[in-house]
């Protein structure tokens, strides 16, 4: 069973349609990655999946149910680090989840609690008042929150704002370990280093759709099948401006190109090619690829270079 | 315990423990100790009948009690959720209406310790006359649902405005407007218009009981009319409130 399976999902805000179909499944052990620029819905996608809102439109489960009707009940085995992520400053960080645990009906035992705030690197600071926190405390104590109830789905949003680069790797490790334990993660973050680490599939959202999702390797597969170069140009193309079969240019200016080449043929024999046809090919450099290509080829941010007609679909 | 328990101690607890809290009781505190000076020590003050200063202490202790339920209930949901904490409750798994009634702790803790602050006060300006006894208990029957229903206002307007000072903004000119009685004349209350504000108003009903039973020795129990129009205003407060956190997201 899907811990979340989202179809076709409509939602609008007032009379703004923001959510116009989305489509997103997290199965347990999966780690997914929701991605897109700001304003394309991701928060509002996981409001909805935790019941926070009502969709006009479409399906949403959690766990198998209606998260609208049966949200409270369902959002026990839920771990949520939202954003933004706000604590109740005046009190201890184990006095904090302490209250939490009370609320999920969980063990608030201190011994649990202390074991709790050893995962995630808090143990030092257990008689500190959480208002005294840096940025990257707080993240560390947001996801100590998250794991009360020992949750079967996470959904995290921006877990890797404000950690130090040591942090963001524990991070990394804390979650990777939990989705071998089977715990499903939704991860919601700009930060693409974070989701190329992390996430087995990804849904790439823009305009309040689905673009794109799927298996990581996948899309990125699907993404390089035309792998993207530079050609620096020591003069003009000649006349008639022959383009060889397997090469299609997507911007051309007096001194470089960039080009795509299908992958199946292969740059070298491309290259040979371009240079039968009488191209000053003096310089080759590769141009972008991987998943930040992939994302700004799907949502609407131009490739630096590349006119935005000519953008991947 | 239960979660509407759990967060109402909380909500409590930040609330009176709280440094708010702890300014908030200093100012009560001064503010009845100023009005006891001046009805005690005052020439002209002090010609007041007795029964009159403690029906006047009781408007004055209802009024601070509504101010000071409708900036927590506020401070609750619309404070909270500019602080960032409010989604993480949101998300627990516990129901609306159970984070309503833990969120309420608050009001009813401070009003608690209101009327526990007051009573000192009523004794020191009321003992020698009539009625201090019963004027308490009309303070503890017409004021409760009065200041309560402030907080649920606090909360439905804190969870309906996405600024918390437009809330606030909107809660204290309600609550100039319904403490009105306090400071109109009885000849503009008397007036047609008067009478029809007073009819509606929770505000003048818990001030025309604490009357009734403080200066015109009538019994506590005995004013169902008021406690009606009370009691009226807390479960139209608590409806809006309920209303108004159903469509809180965030």
């Amino acid at each position: 069973m899907s811990l979340i399976k989202i179809d076709h999902l409509k939602l609008s805000i007032g009379d703004a349609p923001v959510l116009r179909d989305i489509s997103l499944e997290v199965a347990p052990g999966e780690v997914v990655g929701l991605l897109g620029p700001n304003g394309a819905g991701k928060t509002t996608t996981i409001a909805a999946a935790l019941g926070l809102l009502r969709p006009q439109g479409g399906t949403v489960r959690l766990m198998g149910g209606d998260p609208w009707t049966g949200g409270a009940a369902l959002r026990c085995r839920v771990g949520v680090l939202p954003d933004p992520n706000g604590f109740y400053d005046w009190m201890t960080a184990p006095d904090y989840l302490a209250f939490f645990a009370d609320l999920h009906s969980a063990t608030n035992d201190a011994a649990v609690i202390a074991r709790r705030m050893d995962r995630v690197g808090l143990a030092p600071r257990r008689g500190q008042l959480i208002g005294t926190f840096s940025r990257g405390m707080r993240q560390r104590l947001g996801l100590a929150r998250a794991l009360i109830g020992d949750p079967h789905l996470l959904a995290l949003d921006e877990p890797t704002n404000g950690l130090d680069p040591r942090g963001r790797r524990e991070m990394h490790d804390l979650l990777l370990d939990f989705a071998e334990q089977g715990v499903g993660i939704l991860l919601c973050s700009h930060i693409l280093d974070d989701v190329e680490r992390l996430c087995s599939r990804v849904c790439i959202i823009d305009g309040g759709r689905t673009v794109a999702q799927g298996a990581l390797a996948d899309l990125l597969a699907a993404q390089n099948s035309k792998m993207r170069f530079r050609l620096e140009l020591a003069g003009p193309l000649p006349p008639g401006g022959a383009v060889a079969a397997h090469v299609r240019v997507l911007h051309l200016a007096a001194d470089y190109a960039i080009v795509d080449v299908d992958a199946h043929v292969g740059p070298p024999e491309a290259w040979r090619e371009l240079f039968f046809l009488g191209w000053p090919i003096v310089a080759i450099a590769p141009e972008g690829g991987g998943l930040e290509a992939l994302y700004l080829a799907l949502t609407g941010g131009a490739v630096p270079g590349v006119p935005v007609q000519e953008r991947a679909a | 315990m239960s979660p509407a328990l759990r967060i109402a101690r909380k909500e409590a607890g930040e609330l009176v423990l709280g440094v708010r809290g702890q300014i908030w009781l200093a100012v009560t505190t001064a503010v009845l100790s100023g009005f006891s000076l001046l009805l005690v020590g005052s020439q002209e003050l002090s010609l007041l009948d007795n029964a009159q200063v403690v029906y006047d202490m009781a408007g004055l202790v209802t009024a601070l009690g509504a101010l000071l339920a409708v900036i927590a209930g506020i401070d609750a949901i619309g404070g909270e959720r500019e602080r960032g904490s409010l989604l993480p409750l949101l998300l627990a798994p516990v129901p609306r209406g159970s984070i309503l009634a833990g969120k309420l702790g608050g009001p009813v803790a401070a009003w608690g310790v209101m009327l526990a602050l007051a009573a000192p006060y009523f004794w020191a300006v009321g003992s020698t006359g009539q009625n201090l006894v019963s004027g308490m208990v009309a303070l503890l029957v017409l004021g409760t649902p009065v200041v309560l229903g402030f907080g649920f206002l606090g909360v439905a307007l804190g969870a309906w405005m996405q600024s918390g000072r437009t809330a606030l903004s909107v809660a204290l000119t309600g609550l100039v407007l319904s403490a009105s009685p306090l400071l109109l004349g009885p000849s503009l209350r008397q007036s047609a218009i008067g009478r029809m504000f007073d009819a509606v108003n929770p505000f003048s009903a818990a001030l025309n009981g604490f009357d009734a039973v403080i200066i015109d020795s009538q019994g506590a129990f005995a004013q169902a009319g008021h406690a009606a129009v009370a009691v009226a205003w807390l479960a139209l407060t608590a409806w809006a409130a309920a209303a108004a956190m159903r469509r809180v997201s965030r």
